[in-house]
Order: C-alpha cells, then sequence, then structure tokens
C-alpha cells in the first residue's frame, strides 16, 4: 500500500502539473479541466471520457482519463485511456509505466511485463518514486516469466532502498526458490516457507550474511523437502563454500530432478573445480531441459569454452547474452570467448562494455525478444510445501 | 616441460612393450629405481624450485626475510605493529593503549614481500601489514588500505573466507587444499610439477611401474587466451577482476587482466601469451633488453616501429607503477604508448 500511495502521489502531481494541457478548446473539455481543478474526480473521468469518444486524438483527455482513473483504482479504465494514449505517443516513459502498472492490476502480465519494461527503456525522466515501483512490479513479473536473475536484480534494487513491506519479502521468496508466481498467486500452504526465504534472502541483499545463513538454515530445517530450498541455500554458499554449495545442488537435484538451474549451477562449480568431465552432463542436460534460458545457455557455452569447443560455446554464450544482456558474466564470458576464436574485434567491444557496466557507465535492459518464453516447466514447480 | 623421455621417441610404445614382455617372461623389464620429474625433464625440475612460484611461501623454519630482519615493527591507523623472531620462530604483535595481540607466524606467503597468515579462535587472518622488499620494512597489506579497524582483532587483520584461504594456499603452496578441504599438515611450500601440469604425478608413477602412462596436456599449445586464464588462476583473469571491480592501481599486479586490455593482445596468437616472454621454470629475468625479442616478434623491421628506441621495449611501454598506496613496484603488463601524464588506465 506504501508503493502505491508513492506512485499515487507522483502521478496526482502529474494530473495538476499544466505540462500535459495541449490545448483543447471546446467547452467539454474546459469543464473536464475545470472538475479536476476542482478535485470532482468522477465527474472529470465522465467529461474525459465523454471528450475522447468525440475527438479520439485527444492526448490530453486521454492522459487525464488514465491518470484520474489510476488514481481511483479504476484499472481497467486506465487501461485502456493508456493504451489509446501510447498509440498517439510512445515515447512517454510514465505513459508506458502507467499502462503496465494498470495491467499488472488487471491480470495482463504478459503485456504488463513488456510495457513495464518499455517505461523503463524511455524512463529516464520517471520520478524516481513511479521508476522504484516500476521497478518492483517489473521485478515480481519477469520471476513470474520465470526470469529469475533479471527480477532478482530488480528486487534487489528495491530491497537495498530499504523496503521490507510482506509483498517484497514474499516476492523475493517466489524469487529466491525460483517459483514463478506472483505473490497473489501463492498458495496459501506456501506462503510461510515462501516468507521464511524472502526473509533470509533479504538479509543477503543487505549484506547481514550470519542472519541470511541462518535464515536458509531455518527454512531447510521447517520444509527440507521445499522446491528451490536447497537451491536457493547452495547458491548463497557457492561463492565462500563451492564444495558445500554442490551438495546442496545434489540434494536440490534429488528432490527435484528437472530443476535446471541446480544443475547449470552444479556444472558451473564443477566447471571452476577443473572437473569438466564432471560438469558436461549437467550443464547438457540443464540446456536441453530449459532451452532458450539465460543461465542454461551461459553455463554450456562457459562448459564448452572450457573444453576448447569454441564454435558451439560462442553460440550458447550468445545466446545467453541475448536473453539477459544486463548480466555482467554473460558479456565476459562471450568477450574471452571470442578473444579465444580470434575475434578481435567482438572481443573488445565486449570488454569495453563489460568494463562499462562493472563501472556503472552502461545498463543494458531486457529487451523485448528476451521478456518472453522464460518460465520453467511445469513440472519444476512443486505442487505443495513437503514437511 | 615437455613430453616424453630424452632418448626415446615414444616412450609409451617402449612402456608398452615391457608390460607386454612382462606377461610371457620371468625377468622383469629394467626400470629405474625411483622415478621423478626430474628423471627426464631434467633442466626444467632443477631450475623449477628456486623460482618465486617454486618457493611460493616460507614456513617458520626457513622466514630469510623476518631471519636478515629479526625486529620489525611500524605504526598503521593508530596501532603498533611489532614482529620478532626468536629461537626460530616469529611472532606478530599488535598493541595499542588497550592492550595487545600476540600470534604465532605459521604462514608467510610471498618471496619478495610476505604477507602472514595468521590463526585467531579458529579463524584464519590475512595479516594487516606485509614485509616489503623494497623498503625492507612493513607496510600496509596490498588490498587493505582502506580497512579502518576498529580493535586489536582487526587491527591484526583481515578475516579471510573458508574459500580464500583455501585460494591461498592453493596458489603458493602444494598439498594445501584438498577436495575442497585445507589440509595443512600435509602443506608444502611452493608449486610443483604437477600443479600445472595436471596429471603429471600419475604420468611418473605409471612410469615408474612401468605402465603405458598418460602424457599430461602440453601447456604449449596455448595460444594467449587460453594461458591468460589458465596463469590467471593465481595471477587473476580478466574476467574476475572485472566481475569483483577491482580498478584502479591496485589492479597493476594482476597481469592477465591488465595483458588482456592491451591494444597488441590477440587471444588465438602464442606470441603473445604469458610465456611467450616468461618461462615458469626459471627465475623472472629483470632485463629488459631480454624481453625485446618478444616485442620484434610481432613489430619486426617489416611492421611497425618505435620511433624512439629500437631497444628495451618495456622500459617505456611497460612502465613500472606502485600498486596502489604500497611499496609494492609491477609492471603493468598493459602494453601501451605511454605519454608523460596520462592517467592509470584502469
Amino acid at each position: 500500500m506504501l508503493l502505491r500511495a508513492l506512485i499515487l502521489a507522483a502521478v496526482l502531481w502529474t494530473i495538476a502539473a499544466p505540462g500535459l494541457r495541449a490545448a483543447t478548446f471546446d467547452e467539454l473539455a474546459a469543464q473536464a479541466a475545470a472538475a479536476r481543478r476542482a478535485n470532482h474526480i468522477p465527474e472529470a473521468i465522465e467529461l474525459y471520457r465523454q471528450g475522447v469518444q468525440l475527438r479520439a486524438s485527444w492526448m490530453e483527455g486521454w492522459w487525464f482519463l488514465g491518470t484520474l482513473s489510476y488514481a481511483t483504482y479504476q484499472y481497467s479504465g486506465c487501461e485502456s485511456a493508456f493504451d489509446a494514449f501510447v498509440k498517439l505517443d510512445d515515447k512517454r516513459a510514465l505513459a508506458w509505466s502507467l499502462l503496465g502498472l494498470c495491467e499488472f492490476e488487471t491480470g495482463k502480465y504478459d503485456p504488463a511485463l513488456d510495457h513495464l519494461r518499455q517505461g523503463l527503456a524511455l524512463g529516464k525522466d520517471l520520478p524516481p518514486e513511479v521508476e522504484a515501483g516500476v521497478r518492483f512490479h517489473y521485478g515480481l513479473l519477469l520471476s513470474r516469466a520465470g526470469f529469475f536473475d533479471q527480477g532478482k536484480r530488480e528486487l534487489e534494487r528495491y530491497a537495498r532502498g530499504g523496503a521490507h513491506e510482506p509483498m517484497l519479502i514474499e516476492g523475493l521468496g517466489l524469487n529466491a526458490l525460483h517459483q514463478p508466481l506472483l505473490p497473489k498467486e501463492a498458495p496459501a500452504e506456501r506462503v510461510d516457507a515462501v516468507m521464511q526465504a524472502g526473509t533470509a534472502a533479504r538479509f543477503w541483499i543487505l549484506g547481514e550474511n550470519d542472519k541470511a545463513e541462518a535464515g536458509f538454515q531455518e527454512l531447510l530445517r521447517d520444509y527440507p523437502a521445499v522446491a528451490g530450498g536447497h537451491y536457493l541455500y547452495g547458491t548463497y554458499l557457492s561463492y565462500a563454500r563451492p564444495e558445500d554449495a554442490m551438495a546442496e545442488f545434489r540434494r536440490e537435484l534429488e528432490l527435484n530432478p528437472a530443476n535446471a538451474d541446480a544443475g547449470a549451477m552444479l556444472a558451473l562449480l564443477l566447471v571452476y573445480a577443473n572437473d569438466l568431465p564432471g560438469a558436461l552432463p549437467y550443464a547438457r542436460k540443464a540446456a536441453a531441459e530449459r532451452p532458450a534460458y539465460a543461465l542454461t545457455e551461459y553455463v554450456y557455452g562457459k562448459v564448452l569454452l572450457a573444453m576448447g569447443d569454441l564454435r558451439p560455446a560462442i553460440a550458447r554464450l550468445e545466446t545467453a547474452e541475448r536473453l539477459d544482456p544486463a548480466a555482467l558474466e554473460y558479456h565476459m564470458a562471450l568477450a574471452g570467448a571470442y578473444s579465444w576464436a580470434g575475434r578481435h574485434e567482438d572481443a573488445r567491444r565486449e570488454r569495453r562494455l563489460s568494463m562499462d557496466m562493472a563501472t556503472g557507465a552502461k545498463r543494458p535492459e531486457l529487451n523485448a525478444q528476451s521478456a518472453r518464453g522464460g518460465a520453467p516447466p511445469p513440472e519444476t514447480i512443486d505442487k505443495t510445501i513437503k514437511q | 616441460m615437455t613430453d616424453g623421455c630424452p632418448g626415446t621417441r615414444q616412450p609409451w610404445l617402449v612402456t608398452a612393450v615391457w608390460v607386454a614382455l612382462a606377461g610371457v617372461a620371468q625377468a622383469a623389464p629394467p626400470r629405474p629405481a625411483k622415478v621423478t620429474c626430474a628423471t627426464c625433464h631434467r633442466a626444467e625440475a632443477q631450475s623449477q624450485p628456486g623460482t618465486a612460484m617454486g618457493i611460493g611461501m616460507e614456513l617458520p623454519a626457513n622466514q630469510e626475510a623476518l631471519q636478515a630482519h629479526p625486529k620489525l615493527t611500524v605504526e598503521e591507523n593508530g596501532y603498533h605493529y611489532n614482529l620478532e623472531r626468536k629461537n626460530g620462530a616469529g611472532t606478530y604483535t599488535v598493541s595499542d593503549a588497550s592492550g595487545a595481540l600476540s600470534l604465532p607466524i605459521k604462514y608467510a606467503l610471498g618471496v619478495h614481500n610476505l604477507t602472514f597468515v595468521l590463526e585467531y579462535q579458529g579463524s584464519f587472518y590475512e595479516s594487516m601489514v606485509t614485509y616489503y622488499q623494497k623498503i625492507e620494512g612493513l607496510g600496509i597489506t596490498m588490498g587493505d588500505e582502506r580497512i579502518r579497524p576498529h580493535n586489536l582483532t582487526e587491527a591484526m587483520g583481515r578475516k579471510v573466507s573458508d574459500q580464500e584461504i583455501m585460494a591461498c594456499f592453493n596458489c603458493h603452496g602444494t598439498g594445501g587444499v584438498s577436495q575442497g578441504k585445507l589440509t595443512l599438515d600435509s602443506l608444502r611450500p611452493g608449486l610443483t610439477c604437477d600443479h600445472c601440469h595436471t596429471g603429471a604425478d600419475a604420468h611418473m608413477q605409471a612410469l615408474a611401474g612401468g605402465k603405458p602412462a598418460p602424457v599430461p596436456r602440453k601447456l604449449g599449445e596455448m595460444a594467449a587466451e587460453e594461458m591468460s586464464n589458465f596463469c590467471g588462476q593465481c595471477h587473476r583473469t580478466w574476467e574476475s577482476v572485472v566481475g569483483l571491480r577491482l580498478f584502479g592501481e591496485k589492479n597493476v599486479r594482476f597481469q592477465p587482466y591488465r595483458l588482456a586490455n592491451s591494444q597488441c593482445f590477440l587471444g588465438d596468437d602464442k606470441r603473445i601469451r604469458c610465456t611467450a616472454c616468461h618461462n615458469p621454470h626459471v627465475d623472472l629475468v629483470r632485463e629488459d633488453a631480454s624481453y625485446d625479442r618478444a616485442c620484434l616478434a610481432c613489430h619486426s623491421a617489416t611492421q611497425k616501429t618505435c620511433p624512439v628506441a629500437d631497444k628495451n621495449c618495456v622500459s617505456c611501454h611497460m612502465p613500472k607503477v606502485l600498486a596502489a598506496e604500497t611499496p609494492a613496484l609491477f609492471t603493468d603488463h598493459q602494453i601501451r604508448v605511454v605519454h608523460a601524464g596520462d592517467p592509470y588506465p584502469q
């Protein structure tokens, strides 16, 4: 609710702002503007609705019809207003963002994902509180679509800002457990495990590692067979204790053999341990089970690269980069692969981009092509929480 | 190291014949009493242990810098550091007005500059101060310049994770890590053949047992990118430096990263790989002119040549840089045309 209030405050500011008051000269438009300024919202909405029926090219009418509808929780009306608006002017980040937020509320999740992405892509001028809200919803939708790594980055940004409301914790938990669901879609019997996972994940994001580790262990004590639980803990352990992490990934695969993420991460750690024969079957299986998925493509590419199989390695790494252009690791791996293969200009380009990303000079966004088809197969989603 | 024994073009064939004969004859084939790497690779095996990589670290009985300087002191961040060597053992002490903390120096990692690994309350710490050869004294350890300790424990050193300490012992010694766990009882200083030539021990044991010996991979097959990643397992890869955002002059000590940023770095070319300049079986050569042949392998008379000089290329194109705020001087491996006043390319 706090998040919505912040977005609303920003939207109301735009309602009162004169910037979009393009000239409309008929009596209806004047009445609508007067009603809006007098804060007679239902009356203003009705007058703007009549106005755009008379003149479908009236941008100001669509704009205020959309913002006033959003402010009064009339998401369907808001959605159709901004849908019409962006057909007239597709360069306004706030219009795309509000369209996406309305679609989120009306359950049109796939277009919401696209439109929030569009808003963020244009959105250098988004008010900070709106951008935070857009990124939060975008992160939830990315997770729901199975783009967990990308979703995690967006949710992390929001969590680092100090947010800790239950919807964020639940969203973090679903993301951390790789459950492609929105908080409101999570079955009641899963919520406790999801909240535990989200709480621990938030501590991890904030760098409070002792609390995070205790939280992960508590989650696995209370829900030892929760889908994604051992994967989550393994991911946490990957840097500091890779041997323990590999044991967690193996445990996850015992419980959920189709968890391609766990297979991919296990393969990655085996590559780092120079165990290429051990890594290859896990990487190959993960890529087969989740094709066109950034993590599995990346890991299979890394394994092939370590084996010196350059051409297929580059193809896999290029796919991973296309699917998740904001992941620094994919660009770096691709730079190395190009270099090894003698594609010097490509290598230099990727190295420059990697450096720019690492220093914060550039931040490639998820593109439209990548934001589709990422959901894991249904068998990887646990049906019940096993006690 | 080369594969195959001197005088035998196909050692595996000889061994296979031995094994075949053993099955039909009473007398076993003649074998060396004890096979080591030096049996076949004498020159490399003799010189490598004396190199920096062959030494890697110093254990208490052999800590030469502390023997030469039995008492070293320095003040840093409001704390007093005192390293003393008595009766063949070193002690690392940090103190302030509140008291003192003394720990035995078990492991001194490095060769010319020594950083100490300390054990305290069941954890490992990287010492906050390092012995630097250039000043023959102590200074803040590279990478720890920004740490501002709040108590004696923090002033003593930086607590390191299991993974980090394993990486330390794995790159500075042999036998200290096994199957992802520390095995310090079997730790030996320095890197032995099998560290780089994976499978060398099995190769040697098979030969000693008169069995067909799988030959370790020839590292000489590697071109620049692959070798940079190989050596970068200890010297840091380009990916690891960028991934950890180790930017600024502190990254001058990560040679594979710096080299890969050079305009002349071609990943598929052997002429710019690590071993094009450095023979890992002998100690580092410090005469600038000795590296000219590597530069001239590409920049020959028919190629673009330097308008300033025709020798000692590295003296200009690979300047010496102090690693951040420490007295450690490194050769910058980002090969380039350096102009006076240019900022350090990160």
